[in-house]
């Protein structure tokens, strides 16, 4: 009998396993997720790494060079530069991960629900997201933030409105391709529901897709929320925060560049890693555009 | 008279793992010009691989580990690139499969006929593969065009720049019997017009038999027989053969077909269905429509416990959609279905569970109908957990296990992932995953079409089995006479969506009475090259059905629709006509 009790975990493992062996094949693959690593840890870790207290500043130490006590200088405030930076990833990756999330999730529910059930729930849903769609993303993003405030929540809640349409679209192209399998089919006329026909039959085939997406929306998301902290819209001062160092001290940046470079520097780096990964992975889990039907 | 195509001692192989997979193993065969030679075998047979050879064309991954490919005197894997295109077409041409996906879909057909090459007008080139009005013909899309002319379109690229040798991979699987005798007899025809060497790749003993002059017989790369096609189907020498050859259902088996090791076949006398069983299902006048189109025009039948009903017609004829219906995935717009414990007119969703359970469909292509992502243990168990015919978790883990039993399958295999399993090995899993509802009603759309020639032999064994032992009502639907013979009892035949002629199996194979039934009886292609058609075909009819006079009675149930010889001044029916509704999407 030992060996019907462990039967289902047998393969989910073994599909695990060649899964992590053909990421590990891809170096792009590799590389993006060991920048996103580094990311994640600096930001969890920042308290212990940074020397300074990012928030306090000290006027007689204001708008200095990088030397031996500030490795990256000073801002008009007199804050340590790479204190602040260490911090800022914080806010940008906390907030981006759940906004991703948030947006991942919601579109990979509606995309496979609208390719299951089709009919009219898919023309609504297909509209409806085209007008949604038609709206440019920060135009977007500045109406929700100014008609709800500013706060995490709200960032969460304007990203979501603003990527979900287009996971939706992607994912529903995936899915799409799954729905008229015989499988399908049959759980059909098993009578199942719609939610365990996706969650069951749907979903486990396009999860490389759906993980694709994710890496893709992600370095998205990034680079929007800090566009609003640059524009004040994101983290308020005095916050941590890449996009709003870079807007606090573009005015001094003839006279303390890496004020401004070092936040930009750190967002580049995640972005990049976001996207090689992003790109790694669509093409060790052969996921790509045509496949999409996006 | 040198032979145009010759291989000598060929060695394919691919790398998996680091190491060399032999696909093909020291090959050796011939074709000379105006004859046709058969490469037969199985799935993995090499044989694929080896009409690809013929064009220098190997797959992804694969080399010549030995031995050569000569056409028309020169070596293909030693030709340069550009000589090797233009021996690619010029000389040898290849007649793919799917001739559905072989054809650019953006593209109107007489234009991909054009870029074919060659100084043959279009026209012409179409007149020659027997389509009508080619004109008009040339102006359409490939989908705009049905199975059969598909084929002859690609037959007409195949043959524009006039080659020496013409390379047809598997040119009918997939095709209706008719039709595939249609395009049959136009290969050889244009074989001899033309004075081709045309190598054929079949699974299909029938198709080899009608069409070969010499037949190839491959089983794991490696060539088991050679022989001129009459002398390999009167006296094979091997034991492979004769057991493939054996496996081949026949127009005259009285029942199924058991094939020994040693290649003899022994007939298993149909069950015999007690009079007084119970009606599991029954149809009465039913109608489907797809939109505004009936693809279904009044059906009615009814199945017994036990018994096997047969429903037999080409593609587009409605009986996937019947099958659909039945299932509760297409609700019927007319007419009564019921099961002896409620109405099925309502889809699967609306039905009370315990009925849900009693009416089980299994599929078509066992490659799409389980979930590449799950256990097959887990495609079994579903059902079990669903429809709560098992309790616990341990014990619906057993009782899937007993079923993969019972399926003559290792229960070990519960373990593995789909693509882990053979075709044949996955349609057995369908079918366990169809009984673990405890069905009574069991409907089989097309289950072997997609199988080799011994695993059909195998499935419809098991299929005769289940009924027996479990007394199901199967409703088994099919294009081929011959595979319905040796296990239905009755057979009903559907034409356009209207029954045509129904009775008991042995009735309707002795005395066809319907034009249709004969046309089609005459079309299935028995493995013997001296066959002659069983009946004879009445070419011009026309329906003459009335309100209250539809059928004509030939006792014991069996009755045909009414009809006349038409008029000499009609038309005759082309040879392929489009598909006129949106029925062939499902079947």
């Amino acid at each position: 009998m030992t060996t019907v009790d462990t039967a289902p975990a047998v393969a989910p493992a073994a599909r695990t396993a060649r899964a992590w062996r053909t990421l590990c094949s891809s170096r792009t693959a590799v590389i993006g997720l060991a920048i996103v690593a580094v990311h994640v840890v600096i930001a969890l870790l920042a308290p212990l790494l940074a020397s300074y207290d990012p928030i306090a500043g000290d006027a007689s130490q204001a708008l200095l060079g990088p030397g031996g006590a500030h490795w990256a200088g000073t801002d008009q405030y007199g804050r340590d530069v790479l204190a602040r930076v260490l911090y800022g990833g914080r806010y940008a990756l906390g907030v981006s991960v759940a906004a991703t999330v948030v947006s991942v999730a919601l579109g990979t529910v509606a995309g496979c629900a609208a390719a299951l059930r089709g009919g009219w729930f898919d023309d609504l849903l297909g509209r409806v997201l085209d007008a949604v769609l038609a709206v440019p993303a920060v135009l977007a993003l500045l109406v929700v933030v100014t008609a709800l405030g500013t706060g995490p929540a709200v960032i969460v809640l304007a990203v979501a409105v603003v990527f979900v349409p287009q996971v939706v679209r992607v994912v529903r192209g995936a899915a799409l391709a799954v729905v008229p399998a015989d499988y399908v089919t049959a759980a059909r006329a098993r009578g199942e529901g719609t939610w365990s026909i996706l969650r069951r039959e749907v979903l486990p085939n396009i999860v490389d897709v759906v993980c694709v997406e994710f890496a893709m929306r992600a370095s998205w998301v990034v680079l929007l929320i800090s566009s609003l902290s640059f524009l004040g819209f994101g983290a308020d001062p005095p916050t941590p925060d890449w996009g709003l160092m870079v807007a606090e001290n573009r005015t001094a940046i003839t006279v303390v560049p890496m004020a401004s470079v070092a936040p930009i520097i750190a967002l580049a780096t995640l972005v990049i890693g976001l996207n090689l990964a992003a790109d790694g992975l669509s093409k060790a889990w052969g996921v790509d555009r045509i496949r999409e039907g996006s | 008279m040198t032979p145009l195509v010759s291989v000598n001692s060929l060695s394919v192989a691919y790398r998996s793992g680091g190491r060399d997979v032999p696909v093909v193993r020291e090959v050796s065969l011939e074709a000379a010009a105006g004859r046709t030679l058969a490469l037969v075998g199985e799935s993995g047979s090499g044989k694929s691989t080896l009409a690809a050879a013929l064009l220098g064309h190997l797959r992804h991954g694969s080399r010549v580990t030995g031995g050569s490919v000569e056409v028309d005197g020169r070596d293909v894997f030693a030709l340069p690139a550009p000589e090797l295109r233009r021996l690619r077409g010029r000389t040898v041409a290849m007649v793919a499969q799917n001739a559905g996906q072989a054809l650019t879909p953006s593209m109107r057909v007489g234009r991909q006929i054009a870029e074919a090459g060659g100084d043959i007008p279009v026209i012409d080139l179409l007149d020659q593969v027997r389509l009508p009005r080619p004109a008009e013909l040339a102006r359409r899309y490939p989908h705009e065009l049905s199975g059969g002319q598909q084929q002859r379109v690609a037959l007409a690229m195949a043959i524009a720049a006039r080659p020496k040798v013409l390379v047809l991979d598997e040119p009918t699987t997939g095709l209706d019997v008719v039709t595939q005798r249609g395009v049959l007899d136009l290969i050889a025809a244009l074989r001899d017009e033309l004075g081709l060497a045309a190598v054929l790749v079949s699974h299909d003993l029938g198709v080899v038999a009608h069409l070969a002059d010499e037949v190839c017989v491959l089983k794991s790369g490696r060539v088991v027989e050679s022989a001129p096609t009459r002398q390999l189907f009167a006296r094979p020498a091997e034991p492979y053969t004769k057991r493939l050859l054996a496996s081949v259902p026949r127009l005259d088996d009285a029942g199924l077909a058991l094939v020994r090791e040693s290649g003899e076949r022994d007939i298993r006398p149909r069950a015999v269905v007690p009079g007084d069983a119970p009606v599991a299902v029954s149809a009465r006048d039913v109608t489907v429509d797809y939109g505004r189109s009936r693809v279904v025009h009044g059906v009615s039948f009814e199945v017994r416990r036990g018994e096997v009903l047969a429903l037999v017609g080409e593609s587009g004829s409605g009986k996937s959609t019947l099958a659909w219906a039945l299932a509760g995935l297409r609700t019927p717009s007319g007419g009564t279905m019921t099961h002896e414990s409620g109405d099925l007119a309502r889809p699967a969703q609306r039905r009370p569970m315990s009925l849900r359970r009693r009416v089980q469909l299994v599929f078509q292509n066992a490659d799409t109908s389980l979930n590449p992502r799950r256990s097959v243990g887990d495609a079994v168990r579903r059902p079990l957990r669903f429809f709560r015919t098992a309790g616990g978790r341990a014990e619906s883990a057993e009782r899937a296990r007993r079923l993969i039993a019972d399926v003559r399958l290792d229960p070990a295999l519960a373990d593995r992932l789909p693509a882990q399993l053979s075709g044949g090995q996955r349609q057995r899993i369908g079918i366990a995953r169809a009984l673990a509802g405890e069905p009574d009603v069991l409907v089989a759309d097309e289950i072997t079409t997609a199988l080799d020639v011994s695993v059909q032999a195998e499935v419809l064994r098991l299929v005769d089995d289940l009924r027996r032992e479990r007394d199901l009502a199967c409703l088994f639907i099919s294009h081929d006479l011959a595979v319905v013979r040796g296990i239905a009892d009755r057979v009903v035949v559907l034409r356009g969506g209207v029954v045509v002629e129904e009775g008991p199996t042995e009735a309707v194979f002795a005395a066809p009475r319907h034009p249709y039934t004969r046309r089609l009886m005459a079309a299935a292609l028995e493995p013997d090259p001296d066959a002659r058609p069983p009946v004879e075909v009445t070419p011009d009819w026309a329906d003459a059905a009335q309100e209250g006079d539809v059928w004509t009675d030939h006792g014991d149930g069996h009755r045909a629709r009414r009809w006349r010889p038409a008029d000499t001044s009609a038309t005759p029916d082309a040879p392929d006509t489009p598909p006129t509704s949106i029925a062939e999407g499902v079947s």
